[in-house]
Order: structure tokens, then sequence, then C-alpha cells
């Protein structure tokens, strides 16, 4: 079947779908191509210990499973592919300048937004293709590198995510019933863009909003009592935050202890990151939304949808872990380069340079257990977009999202050559 | 009216806990220089380790107490939880000898970068114990948080605040209490006192300046443990978070005077107070609002509140 539609073991495998039928098994495509015979070499920068860890490690094992199944379906071309990682920490372009001296084929990364928009501009000069996992701000292909050739980005970007934030608080609750919002923001370039991006959606949703107060915590911040306190002293509708990993859990129980919830309801793009730490009692009496980026591990269901059920087990399974969005950061960056890849040597006959790998990402469509993205050619990458209520899960003994709504990127991005923030205000 | 009023007194509240929390671990760091006179790079380290271990501690408490009910039930969970604090700190005791004897006592008589430099050693070398130890994810004592919060106690006077921090603000005015006591009306802290003031004339006298200096280290090193242990519960460890309490504990010392404890306690006061009362009305001033403060200070007392140890203790 797979064969008959133009599928390849390497693409059905990074789908997650059944291998191919019988007697269409004709080995790794492309094993006629004339390609190395030593392994790809791929680089991963991601944190790997520290706060955000939480995220940078879901990263690492996503890109890991994808490379094991990339290896399993023969490589690509019949070549294996290998992962080095290194821990981001406060060196985006260290790292990546490393990988390149290295002679690696291909680089991944990095988590932090301020590092992605330092790195861009040395991808671009070093000219060795590197796909992002996050760095999500929304003006790195805007102003900071507004016509990239080497530097991608997989995961849906912060612009996106705020507006499914603000549809998802506007579907749930309802237009009329938002007439004041707050927020609290992580303190830096992430935490301001999300706020930024928030406030207009709403305010384009819904129309003027009294805003009650803008809070922006340092990153691991001890203590949020003084914005949590603002927030129960104005009461607004809506609390917006795109706080992460540890401090999801900081805010959350803090919150839970200032009754913050009686008082308004809460609204978060990525509170998901935080699943392995949230605690029973906080989840229920939070009632909280959370978006997940594009992808949440049970949507649809695995009974439904057995690339969803396969891929989250064989997380559980090999890192015991509940994979999030940001595993999904990892897993779809490698599989848009790899089967990038596999379509270049396809059309080369040959092993791609990087400036035929980096035209072949463009505009270029495939498949993960998340379902279809494509990354445009403005190096953006375009996915669905989920977003559910927080509830607790007795069976899997965690928090899950129920009731999930899912955004096409159409719903959530803007038109490619458009500002994110033009298209925003011209709804 | 009556709203505002209970919104000024909830972020005083806020900011008279985060101010104990300051002097927590500021006066461990300001007992050090102010005696020792050594600036503890690795002090924020020690904060770190004692909440590590106040999670492995109140992991094992949590275990047996499970979820407490009633007002019994609460009560014990309360007083085993402040043990459990005061245990995971006891273990920066032997901790704080062992460093100070072994690395810092050579280095007295030599130049202070020396002990600069073996300072800033042993806090990425504690860093690492810690992430040997705990590893590379954030750990945390929820569990505590929720089971202190579930006591009433705010609501009586009808405020809106976990009762969590308001133990600390009295264990934080117990400790204030009792280091004053310490160093003002035993002997043992006076002795402390004249060694600080003039250490020649202590060892005339028959003060071993080892053992002197070796227990002034362990008392720092064992507040240090306590702030990180009572911090732990409504936060994480994590393996960065000893950087920004070292920061802030020299903003507090600064602004109070090196070496002085009172001048800590009332540099953490302005601090915790003025900070949060800053970000209250002006939330993007969360990062500088503590070092403003320092600032204007330092403009009308240069050399902080007060003056240096054993004179005005």
């Amino acid at each position: 079947m797979l064969g008959a539609v133009g599928g390849t073991a390497l693409a059905a495998a990074l789908a997650g779908c059944s291998t191919l039928l019988d007697g269409d098994d004709e080995g790794p495509a492309n094993g006629d191509a004339d390609v190395p015979d030593e392994p790809i070499q791929a680089g991963l920068q991601t944190f790997t210990e520290g706060p955000a860890a939480v995220l940078g490690l879901q990263a690492q094992y996503g890109a890991e499973i994808a490379i094991q199944r990339i290896n399993d379906a023969g490589g690509i071309a019949g070549r294996q592919m290998e992962l080095d990682v290194a821990h981001e920490a406060d060196a985006a372009v260290e790292n990546y300048t490393q990988f390149v001296d290295q002679g690696k084929d291909v680089t991944f990364g990095p988590i932090s937004s301020g590092g992605h928009a330092a790195l861009a501009p040395e991808v671009e000069s070093q000219g060795v293709v590197n796909v992002g996992t996050d760095g999500t701000v929304t003006t790195l292909y805007e102003d900071t590198v507004p016509d990239p050739t080497y530097s991608f980005r997989f995961q849906n970007y912060d612009v996106m995510e705020c507006v499914t934030a603000a549809r998802e608080a506007v579907s749930r609750i309802g237009a009329d019933n938002i007439d004041s919002i707050a927020g609290i923001n992580p303190n830096y370039s992430f935490g301001q863009d999300e706020w930024k991006f928030f406030k207009l959606a709403i305010q384009q949703l819904v129309g003027d909003v009294e805003i009650v107060h803008e809070g922006f915590p340092d990153l691991l911040a001890d203590d949020m009592s003084t914005h949590i306190t603002e927030v129960n002293n104005g009461e607004p509708d809506v609390t917006f935050t795109s706080v992460w990993g540890g401090d999801v859990t900081t805010l959350m129980n803090q919150a839970a202890a200032n009754d913050m919830f009686d008082n308004t309801q809460l609204v978060g793009s990525i509170l998901y990151s935080a699943v392995d730490e949230l605690s029973q009692d906080v989840v229920e009496q939070a009632q909280a939304f959370s978006g997940s980026r594009n992808w949440y591990w049970d949507f649809p269901s695995g009974n439904r949808w057995s690339p969803n059920a396969d891929l989250s087990q064989e997380a559980r399974d090999q890192y015991d872990i509940v994979p999030t969005a940001h595993f999904m950061s990892g897993y779809g960056a490698v599989t848009a380069w790899a089967t990038a890849t596999e379509k270049a040597v396809d059309l080369t006959g040959g092993w791609p340079s990087q400036e035929q790998i980096a035209r072949s990402l463009e505009d270029h469509g495939f498949h993960t257990p998340a379902g279809y993205h494509v990354m445009g050619s403005d190096h953006q990458g375009k996915s669905n977009a989920y977003s559910g209520r927080l509830e607790w899960d007795d069976d899997a003994d965690s928090a899950v999202l129920e009731d999930v709504n899912v955004f096409t990127p159409q719903e959530v991005a803007p038109p490619i050559g458009t500002d994110a923030e033009e298209w925003v205000n011209s709804w | 009216m009556v709203v505002d009023v209970a919104n000024f007194a909830t972020h005083t509240l806020n900011g008279l806990q985060y101010g104990f929390i300051l002097f927590l671990i500021a006066s461990g760091l300001t007992i050090i220089l102010g005696i020792l006179d050594v600036l503890n790079l690795a002090h924020g380290e020690l904060y770190a380790v004692g909440a590590y271990v106040a999670s492995s501690v109140f992991g094992y408490v949590t275990g047996i107490l499970a979820s407490p009910e009633g007002v019994a039930g609460l009560a014990v969970f309360l007083v085993v939880a402040l043990i459990a604090a005061v245990v995971a700190a006891a273990v920066l005791i032997p901790l704080g000898i062992a460093l100070e004897s072994l690395f810092l006592r050579p280095l007295y008589e030599r130049n202070e970068v020396y002990q600069l430099v073996l300072t800033f050693g042993l806090l990425l070398v504690l860093k690492d114990v810690n992430k040997f130890i705990w590893g590379v994810r954030s750990v945390r004592a929820s569990e505590i948080y929720s089971g202190i919060n579930a006591i009433p106690a705010a609501e009586f006077v009808g405020l809106n605040f976990p009762t969590f921090k308001i133990v600390i603000i009295v264990v934080g005015a117990t400790v204030v209490l009792g280091l004053f006591y310490f160093f003002n009306r035993t002997k043992t802290g006076r002795i402390i006192r004249a060694t600080a003031i003039d250490r020649e004339m202590a060892t005339a006298i028959g003060v071993s300046t080892d053992r002197t200096f070796t227990l002034v280290f362990a008392m720092g090193a064992f507040f240090a443990g306590f702030a990180g242990a009572m911090a732990l519960p409504q936060s994480q460890a994590t393996l960065e978070m000893g950087a920004n309490p070292l920061v802030l504990s020299f903003v507090v010392i600064v602004i109070g005077g090196l070496g002085s404890l009172r001048g800590a306690f009332v540099g953490a006061m302005i601090v915790g107070l003025l900070s949060r009362w800053a970000v209250w009305q002006y939330p993007p001033a969360e990062i500088a609002a503590p070092f403003a403060i320092m600032a204007l200070i330092l403009l009308v007392k240069p050399n902080g509140l007060f003056g240096t140890w054993g004179e005005t203790a």
C-alpha cells in the first residue's frame, strides 16, 4: 500500500505507520544512489540539565526515538544516523560552531528563544542546516534572519500558540464573558513575546479588555505571590501565562494556596510541559486550559490513532516520561530533515549538498504521529495546534488534556510573508 | 477601601515573608564575613544543598505522615516538618566543618583573592555534587507546602494568605531573636564577637581561633541550609538555584553593612518589603528592584546602614 502511494520505509516508520506490505519490501529507498557508507553525523543541542531540562530532555528523547526509527527502517538512502547531544547552556552559537567543526551533517536545537536568535545568523554564516526544535520567538524570521537559507524551525512559534490560547479562552468562556485579563509571564524574550501576542489576539477577538495586571516573574522565581495577590485583587476573567516547566508547578502550587483559581480562569500556552510534576489536588482546583503546541499524545486517542499509542508507549517504556509537545519538537525536527534529505537523494542520485537539502526542506510536507506538518518556504514549520482542559486522570495517574481543541495552521498563523503583528491587527 | 487595605496588607506580608527568607540566607553569609573575614562565594550552593537534602528528608516524612487531617494531625505535621527542616540543615554542619578545616583554614593568612578562588571552586564542586546525588531534574516538597497550608490561619483575620508563609515569618523572627540572644547573651557568642574584634587578643586569653572559626563557618552553613529547607516547599530545588540567593545576600549585607547581623536583618526587611511593593506597583521592576534599593541606600550611607561585626552585632 505504501509503495502504491509513493511512500518509503523511512517515511512510514517516522509517521508511525506499520511496515510495508509483503512483496513491497525492496529495502531502503534510494538504495542505488551514490552516497557515502559512513553514518550521518547529527548534533543536537538542548538543555540536558537544570530547570530547562524538563523541556530539553523531552526534545532529546524525541530526537533519539526518531533516529532509532530511521535506523530500523534502513537509514536514509542506506546510511545510518548517529546523534551527538550537547548541553545547550548559554552557548547556542558555540555548540553549533563545535558541531560544524566536527563535521556534522546536520544540527538540531536550540530550546532557548534568546539562543535561537543568536544562533540563526551564525547558521546562515556557516552553512550547515539547523532545524530548530524550539526557540519560538516570533521575530526570528521576521526581523532577525528575514531571508534564511540554512536555518529552519520545526515547532509552532509564539504567535501560533498565543492565538491558540486566545481562541481557546474565547471558545470556552465566551467573548461576552471576557472583559478583563491579566498576565503572568516569564521575564525574558519568550514571555514578553507571548504576552504581547495574547493581548493582541484577545483584544481582536473580544474587543477592548481591561488589563488588570502584567507580571513578569524571573525564570525560576521562588515567589510569585505579588502577581498572584494582584490577580486576586483584580479578579480578571482570564489570566494568561506562558510559564513553562518548573515555573508552571511553582505558579500553580502558589496560586492554589492563595485561592487564585476562585478569582480567575487560568489559560496557559504550555502548562502541560509540567505534566510530570503537577499534583492532583492542584490540577483539580485549577480547572485550567492548556496548550500543547503541535502535539498532544492522546489526541486522537491511542485506540483510534495507533501511531500516537505506539509513540507514547515507546517514550514511557524507554524513558519513563509522559511525552509532551517538546518531545515532538525533537522528533519532528529530525523527521523533517530526514524525509527532506531522502527526497533530495532521490532527486539528485547522490548525497545532496547543504543547499540542496535546504531547498528540499522548503515547502516540504511530512507525517509524524502528530499528523501532517509543513515546513514553509519561510522556513517556519506549521502544524495543527492543540489545546484542552487540564484534568487529572486516575488511570494515568497524571494530568491529561480533555476535550481537546485542534486549530489548523491557517487559524493561528499568519500567511507566509505577512508580519505576525500586522496579521493579528488586521482581523 | 476595605479591599485596598487588605490588598496592601497582603503585599506587606508577602514582603515580610520574602525578607525573612532573605535574612535566613544572608545571616550565614554575614556571620562568616564578619568573623572570618571571608566572602564565601559558595554560600548560595550551601543554600542549594540544604534545599536538596530537605527534599529527601521531607519526602521521607510525607511518606510516613501521608495526608494529615484534623487539628491534631495538621499540628503534628507542622511540627514534624519543622523538625525535618532542622535535620536537613544539620547536614550542613559537618559539611561546613569539613570545608572550613580542610580548605579555608590554610588560606586565612593569604591574600583574599585565594579565598575567593577557593570558594568559587567549592561552588562548582557543590553544584556537581548536587547533580550527582539528586540528578539533573528539579525536585520539590509540594506535599509539605499543601499540608501546612491546610492549617487555617489568615482567614481568621479575613486575609487570603497561605499558612506556610506565616510559618516562615514566625520561624524567621524566632531565628532573628535566637541569633541576637546567642551573640549578645551567651558566653560562646561573646567569645565569637571578641575574636572578630581582636583576633590576637582573643588568642592571648586562650581562645582557640581555629575552633571558633570552624564553629562560625558551620553556623553559617547551617543557616544557609536551613534557608534552603524553608524555601523549598513553595518552590523547587534546581541546579541553578544557588546563584540568585548569593547575589541577593550580597545586596542585603551591603545595605546592612558588611559583617553586621543587625544590618543583615534590617537590609533583608528593606529589600523584602520595598521590592515586593515595587513589583506590585511596577511589575517590570522585578529584577532591578533590589539593586535599585541598594544603590539608593549607598548614595546616602556608602558603608551600609550599620557598622561591622562585633561593634554592633
